[in-house]
């Protein structure tokens, strides 16, 4: 059985994660990976529309998704995540949790995020009209020591998706795919123009 | 701002950065060739300007110096440690190329904010990614179609017969060739820099030689001795980039601010110190068999650490290695201190009685690095005297040699920073304040995401 692991995809509300949770998992499917998504805002829209957003809430769903992805991961998926997660502690618990876990952190700020929302719930939050809104009246707790920042500009879910793949790639926890590695003709070129100079 | 004020208010021209790049020139050489007239355009730029000694990165090897540049964050943050690195969870190595910088460059933040870029021969930039402008990668580029974007360039580079690097081992083989060589491919890469000049629509130009360190390593002696048969050789070489450098200044006609800096300094080479040689005698590593190749032929078992160019130690640990020796926490820093203070004393004989420290400073990675990657980094980087040059490689019997073709080596404290406006020295200049330098100037809004301190008044 192939080693499963999660990305976990952490940032402000409205800050792109869906889109590139999506275009992550299209990647890996097409390259004939098992790759599950599971997007915060879809489960809560489709199997807990009514639960609030409370601090606890928040956490408690964080949680349960943590465990899903945990599940996934133990059996050889590769599960793709997007979660606000605002709490540094319990990202961090599923990350001792899961073990094979890359926290991918979309650093949008607020006002960016503000701009970008079309249900309006910034601006409802930020007139005081909505109550438990992270980035407003709840802190969002950035990563210390994310895998992966996708700076502002990286949110595109192309480029976002493009480093990740670039960052599994590194660990080795997926293949890479042509042009990214040298071939063994590259390799001896190289190592010839590298020993010319000393270097190796 | 009334109506007439947003009218007649003449709009500043967006400031464009023009950089170029001498690689491994130090500042004590630069100095000197200015006192001697060599450089008459860059002591003219410098004397209307400034030119500052420059620290680089530890190790000062130019993968990890020009990445460093380049993307403006410490090896912690892009994730390239040396020319060779290791497989995540293993003893076997690859080559980092571009593909494996994991922070975005200079020209990938200013393409971001609908600003075009144009970079030649910038080491570490193979294969030679998208970018908004035109990128003809430097060392290791190996194939001209993979090193170009666009590829509607490639027919003209070939056409004018563009050369991505000289061939080195032509500098013992045939070195009046190598010296040909040389200049060729400064003349080349001229037609080069000043056709993208004129013909690109660029807000920051990157225009790197590297011949200048290709001579470096063989004829630094020539350098320093006067005598030398290449003496005059080497001079000759340099005034040819000065005179590159003039017409490249002359082309700008003001229209940008000039940059030059080196990614590293270059000294005379001593001796060759083989660590893992070291690390072997004194019991810290052991080969599985006869074959040691590389690091991947050590004894996992018998081992507690070994060693990649140029002096970067690993410590073999445990969860970090597939078959990791030492245990995390008191042993392993109980083993940190105690390769430190050892290999802090390692000297070599330099007659009766006399022997020169090879070590200035033992460093841990915390002090280095910082950021996702600094995982990936090496437990303790070395970093050497002027003279002691520090060597991974596995196969060498002795720990101290001479041998080779090779006269000069990388210096950490010496490169180089010029600009054609004065600059304020903010004291321990280093290379990421030149990265940081580029953006302020360019007043891009990525200037927060990278390190470094503005180097020219605002």
């Amino acid at each position: 059985m192939a080693q499963g692991f999660t990305v976990w995809i952490t940032g402000l509300p409205g800050c792109g994660k869906s889109e590139i949770a999506a275009r992550l998992e299209e990647i890996l499917l097409e390259r004939g990976a098992d790759a599950e998504r599971l997007d915060e805002s879809q489960i809560r829209q489709n199997w807990l529309p009514s639960l609030g957003y409370g601090r606890a809430e928040q956490d408690g769903l964080t949680r349960f998704l943590g465990h899903v992805c945990h599940l996934l991961t133990r059996n050889g998926v590769l599960a793709v995540a997007a979660a606000v997660s605002a709490s540094r502690e319990v990202r961090n618990e599923l990350r001792g949790l899961i073990g094979r876990f890359v926290e991918v952190h979309v650093k949008c700020p607020v006002e960016v995020c503000r701009k970008k929302d079309k249900t309006g719930r910034y601006d409802q939050a930020l007139q005081g009209k909505l109550t438990n809104f992270v980035g407003v009246d709840i802190p969002y707790e950035e990563p210390l020591h994310p895998e992966i920042v996708l700076e502002p500009g990286e949110e595109d879910p192309d480029i976002g998706a493009r480093k990740i793949i670039r960052t599994l790639e590194v660990l080795e926890w997926i293949p890479r795919v042509a042009g990214s590695d040298y071939n063994a003709e590259d390799e001896e070129k190289i190592t010839k123009r590298l020993k010319d100079l000393g270097y190796l | 701002m009334g109506i007439l004020g947003r009218i007649f208010k003449k709009e500043a021209a967006p400031k464009r950065v023009f950089l170029m790049g001498l690689d491994g020139t130090p500042w004590g050489l630069f100095q000197s060739l200015c006192s001697q007239g060599v450089f008459k355009n860059f002591a003219q730029i410098a004397a209307q300007g400034s030119v500052l000694k420059m620290s680089t990165t530890v190790p000062e090897v130019s993968s990890v110096a020009w990445t460093t540049f380049m993307t403006g964050v410490n090896p912690g943050r892009h994730g390239v440690f040396g020319f060779v690195d290791l497989k995540p969870g293993s003893y076997s190595t690859f080559f980092p190329n571009s593909t494996h910088v994991r922070s975005p460059t200079l020209w990938q933040c200013l393409g971001k904010e609908g600003r075009r870029s144009v970079v030649v021969n910038m080491p570490s930039t193979y294969p030679a990614q998208e970018i908004d402008g035109s990128l003809i990668a430097g060392f290791v580029a190996i194939d001209l179609e993979k090193a170009t974007y666009p590829k509607s360039l490639v027919p003209w580079l070939r056409q004018i017969g563009y050369r991505l690097d000289v061939d080195a081992a032509l500098a013992r083989q045939n070195p009046d060739r190598f010296f040909e060589e040389l200049h060729i491919s400064l003349e080349k890469g001229e037609e080069v820099f000043l056709r993208l000049m004129r013909e690109e629509n660029w807000d920051f130009f990157a225009a790197v030689v590297t011949g200048t360190d290709r001579l470096h390593h063989f004829f630094w002696d020539a350098w320093e001795d006067a005598s030398s048969p290449y003496h005059s050789r080497f001079l000759e070489y340099y005034s040819k980039v000065d005179e590159l450098a003039g017409r490249l200044y002359e082309a700008l006609n003001g229209r940008a601010v000039f940059l030059a800096l080196s990614d590293h300094g270059f000294g005379r080479l001593r001796r060759d110190v083989y660590l893992n040689r070291w690390l072997e005698e004194n019991g810290y590593l052991a080969f599985s068999g006869a074959k040691r190749d590389s690091v991947a032929d050590i004894d996992p078992a018998r081992t507690r650490a070994f060693c990649l160019d140029p002096g970067r130690i690993y410590v073999n640990l445990k969860r970090r290695f597939p078959q990791g020796s030492v245990l995390p926490g008191r042993e392993y820093e109980q083993l940190l201190d105690e390769l430190t203070s050892r290999v802090a004393g390692l000297c070599y004989e330099t007659g009766p009685g006399k022997s020169e420290k090879v070590l200035r400073r033992v460093f841990r990675k915390e002090e280095l690095f910082r950021g996702p990657f600094e995982s990936a980094a090496p437990d303790l980087v070395l970093l050497a005297n002027p003279g002691s040059n520090l060597k991974g490689a596995t196969t060498r019997t002795q720990i101290f040699d001479t041998e080779g073709p090779f006269t000069g080596m990388h210096t950490q404290d010496d490169a180089f920073f010029l600009s054609d406006r004065p600059a304020k020295d903010p004291g321990n200049l280093h290379i990421l304040d030149a990265s940081h330098t580029v953006l302020a100037v360019l007043g891009s809004p990525s200037l927060s995401s990278v390190e470094g301190r503005m180097v020219l008044p605002d």
